[in-house]
C-alpha cells in the first residue's frame, strides 16, 4: 500500500465526530492528496477565560474556525497541513498538540481493571499514522529553526556539555533525524513553511532564552550530532516517548497515574518506542475529562508562556495572558499604550513584539522591576539585531520609573492603559489596596483619553476593585469582564471604557 | 529615553503652576541614535498627538532639530520627506544619560541607561 494510500484510509477515520462541526474542508481526500489536502485538527491550551480570544487570534491568523472544549482553556481547530508552520505564530496559546483521537462519550468499564485494560486496547485502534506525520513535519519545522538560531548565537557552556552526552541511541536517532531532516527539504510543500520560519523564528529563540534550559540542551544536542554524523543509514527510528495523563471528573475508578502507565505501556508494545519521561521525542498526551477523552500529540515542548522575557521577577505575567489583555482593547495604529505598574514588562515587551505600530511605554516605581524592564527589552533587542548586521535596531518601547499614584504624564496623553495591578498576596497588601486602586484609576482617568481611551485590568482583589470603580462611574464605563485563573488564584480582567468626561483636576497640569 | 516619550512626561511637583512642568528641559550627557522601521502612516498619525512646539525644543537641545520647520507644513501626511526626519526625531534618538529639569521650580529628575526617574519625595508630592 502506498504511502498516499495509506494516508487516505487513515484520513476518513482521523476527522471528526459531529460535535467537532467540520468546516468546508473536504474530507475525503483523493489518491494524490498532498500536504495540503490533509487537514488535522490541532489543540490548544490557552489561559482559563480566554479561550474566545483564542479563538479570535486563529481565526484572524490561520482563518479557521475553533471548537471550545467543555475542558475549560482548551480550543480545537482544523487545519491543513501546509499551515502548520504557522500555528507556532498564535500568541494566545500556551501549548499546541494534534489529535489523534476525541471521544466525546467514553463508556467507562466499571472496574479499575476493565478500565485499563480498554485503554491499553485502545492504542493499536487508534489512527495515527497522520497524527504522526504531523509530529514529524512539526519536528522538522523546529529543526530547521534552531539551525538559524544556532548560526546567529553564541555557543555556551551547555552545549559543551552535551556533546559528550552522545549515546548510542541517541546516535541511532540523530541519523534518523538528519534522514527525516532531508526528506523535509526535499518535499516542495514545505517551502511557503520555510517562509514562515523566519518569522516564528523569535518564538524558539525567545524559549531558548527563558528558563528552559531543559529543552535548549535538547534541542541543540540534536543540532549538534545531526551536523557531526554524515552518514545517515540507519532506518529504523528508535524514537523516545511518554505519556502525559490529565484526568478531571468524580466518577473515574482511576487515576491519572494509572491510565498513563498503563496507556504508556501499551503504546510501548505498538511502536517499540523507549519511554523515557525527560528526554522523550514524542509526547503523548491522553485527556480525561469527565466522559471526553482526548487522545494528542503535542507539538511544543515547553509552554510558550514565558516567551519573551528573560528576566523574571517575583509576579511576571504569562506572555500569553498579556497578550489576551492586549487584545481585549483592540489596539488601533498609533495607540499609545500604557503599563503603568509594568513590573517586568511582560505587557508592554508582548505589545511591542505583537502591535509594533503602537508605541508601549513601561512604568514602575520598584528600581529592580524596572531595570529587569530594561534587560528584558535589552534581550529583544538583541534578538532583532541577530538577523542585520551591526546597526542596532529599535522597537517602539521605552520605560520610566514613576508612582502610579503620581503620574508624570500629560492629562488625556494616553490611549490604553494595559495593567495587572497588585494582587495583595505577593505585592503589596489588600489593606494597601483599599487607598491604592482608587488612586490608580483616578489617576489613570486623568492621562487617558477621554472618550476613545480605554483599560483593561487584571486583578484578584475584585472586591477592592469593584468598591473603587463604583465611585468612579462618571469617568470609567465597565465593559466585558473574563474570568482567569492566574496561578491557581481566581481573578478577573476587567475592560473598561473612558467616558468623554473630563477628569476633575485637582492638580491641573494642563 | 526616545522624544516621543519625552513629549508626554511633565513634572509633577507639588506649587508647579498648570501647564508649567512641561516640557520638561533636557541636558543630555549620553545620546544613542538607532534604527528604526520607518512607518509613514505611524508618523503623520502621530503628529496631531504631539506638542510640536516641545518636540523642536526636545530636538534641537540634542542637537538633532536638522531643519525641521516650525510650522507643520500643510497636508504634511504625503510629505514622505518631512515625515522621515520626524520620524527620526521621535523614534530614533534616544537619550541613554542625562537629566530632565523642571522649567518651573527647577526640579532634576535623571536619565539613567535610557530610564528617567520621575519619583518624588514625600514633600515634593501633591
Amino acid at each position: 500500500m502506498s504511502d498516499i494510500e495509506e494516508a487516505s484510509d487513515t484520513l476518513a477515520e482521523v476527522n471528526l465526530d459531529d460535535t467537532l462541526k467540520p468546516l468546508t474542508e473536504n474530507l475525503e481526500s483523493d489518491p494524490n492528496s498532498s500536504l495540503k489536502d490533509i487537514v488535522v485538527t490541532i489543540g490548544a491550551t490557552v489561559p482559563t477565560g480566554f479561550e474566545l480570544t483564542a479563538a479570535d487570534e486563529v481565526k484572524e491568523k490561520l482563518g479557521s474556525q475553533s471548537k471550545i472544549s467543555k475542558d475549560r482553556g482548551k480550543i480545537y481547530f482544523e487545519i491543513s497541513l501546509e499551515k502548520l508552520s504557522q500555528v507556532h505564530r498564535l500568541r494566545s496559546v500556551d501549548n499546541l498538540f494534534v489529535i489523534v483521537q476525541e471521544f466525546t462519550d467514553y463508556q467507562f468499564k466499571e472496574t479499575k481493571e476493565d478500565t485499563l485494560k480498554d485503554l491499553e486496547d485502545l492504542v493499536k485502534k487508534l489512527p495515527w499514522t497522520d497524527p504522526l506525520k504531523v509530529w514529524k513535519l512539526n519536528t522538522n519545522l523546529k529543526k530547521k529553526k534552531t539551525k538559524h538560531k544556532k548560526q546567529n548565537q553564541q555557543s555556551s557552556a551547555s552545549k559543551e556539555k552535551l556533546n559528550d552526552d552522545g549515546g548510542k541511541d541517541r546516535a541511532n536517532q540523530k541519523d534518523a533525524d538528519k534522514e527525516l531532516l532531508d526528506h523535509a527539504q526535499n518535499t516542495p510543500d514545505l517551502k511557503s513553511a520555510e517562509q514562515n520560519t523566519e518569522k516564528t523564528q523569535e518564538i524558539i529563540v525567545a524559549d531558548d532564552q527563558s528558563d528552559g534550559k531543559d529543552e535548549f540542551l535538547t534541542i541543540t544536542g540534536n543540532e549538534n550530532q545531526a551536523g557531526d554524523c554524515k552518514k545517515g543509514e540507519a532506518e529504523d527510528q528508535v524514537l523516545k516517548f511518554r505519556v502525559t495523563c490529565n484526568r478531571a471528573g468524580d466518577k473515574h475508578s482511576f487515576t491519572s497515574n494509572d491510565a498513563a502507565r498503563d496507556f504508556g505501556g501499551a503504546v510501548q508494545d505498538y511502536f517499540q518506542w523507549k519511554a523515557d519521561m525527560t528526554n522523550f521525542d514524542v509526547e503523548v498526551l491522553l485527556n480525561i475529562h469527565n466522559n471526553e477523552v482526548v487522545v494528542g500529540i503535542a507539538l511544543t515542548e515547553e509552554s510558550l508562556h514565558r516567551r519573551n522575557i528573560t528576566h523574571f521577577g517575583p509576579t511576571t505575567l504569562r506572555s500569553t495572558l498579556a497578550y489576551g489583555m492586549l487584545r481585549l482593547c483592540d489596539p488601533q495604529p498609533t495607540d499609545i499604550i500604557i503599563d503603568p505598574m509594568s513590573g517586568t514588562g511582560a505587557i508592554p515587551i508582548e505589545g511591542a513584539t505583537e502591535w509594533p505600530s503602537c508605541y508601549h511605554i513601561a512604568g514602575d516605581n520598584n528600581p529592580q522591576a524596572v531595570k529587569r524592564a530594561a534587560n528584558n527589552i535589552c534581550s529583544l533587542l538583541k534578538k532583532n539585531q541577530n538577523k542585520e548586521s551591526g546597526t542596532s535596531w529599535g522597537i517602539p518601547i521605552d520605560t520610566i520609573q514613576w508612582d502610579i499614584c503620581n503620574l508624570p504624564l500629560r492629562t488625556s496623553s494616553v490611549d490604553v492603559i494595559v495593567t495587572d495591578m497588585p494582587f495583595g498576596k505577593r505585592i503589596g497588601s489588600k489593606k494597601k489596596n483599599w487607598d491604592l486602586y482608587p488612586a490608580c484609576l483616578m489617576e489613570m482617568s486623568r492621562i487617558c483619553r477621554p472618550g476613545t481611551g480605554r483599560a483593561v485590568l487584571l486583578t484578584q482583589d475584585r472586591k477592592c476593585f469593584a468598591k473603587a470603580l463604583s465611585k468612579m462611574g462618571h469617568l470609567w464605563q465597565k465593559g466585558h469582564t473574563v474570568w482567569v485563573n492566574v496561578g491557581g488564584l481566581h481573578a478577573a480582567v476587567y475592560l473598561l471604557k473612558r467616558t468623554l468626561e473630563r477628569a476633575g483636576e485637582k492638580r491641573s497640569y494642563w | 529615553m526616545k522624544l516621543l516619550t519625552h513629549n508626554m512626561l511633565t513634572s509633577h511637583v507639588r506649587g508647579v503652576r498648570p501647564g508649567g512642568g512641561f516640557p520638561l528641559r533636557i541636558q543630555a550627557t549620553e545620546v544613542k541614535v538607532n534604527n528604526v522601521d520607518f512607518n509613514q502612516e505611524f508618523v503623520a498619525r502621530m503628529i496631531p498627538k504631539v506638542e510640536w512646539g516641545a518636540l523642536l525644543e526636545a530636538a534641537e537641545s540634542l542637537g538633532h532639530l536638522s531643519d525641521l520647520p516650525h510650522q507643520l507644513p500643510p497636508e504634511y501626511e504625503n510629505n514622505e520627506d518631512f515625515l522621515r526626519k520626524v520620524h527620526h526625531v521621535l523614534l530614533e534618538v534616544e537619550v541613554m544619560e542625562g537629566i530632565l529639569k523642571c522649567p518651573d521650580s527647577g526640579r532634576e529628575f535623571p536619565i539613567t541607561k535610557g530610564i528617567p526617574n520621575m519619583l518624588l519625595s514625600e514633600e515634593e508630592e501633591t
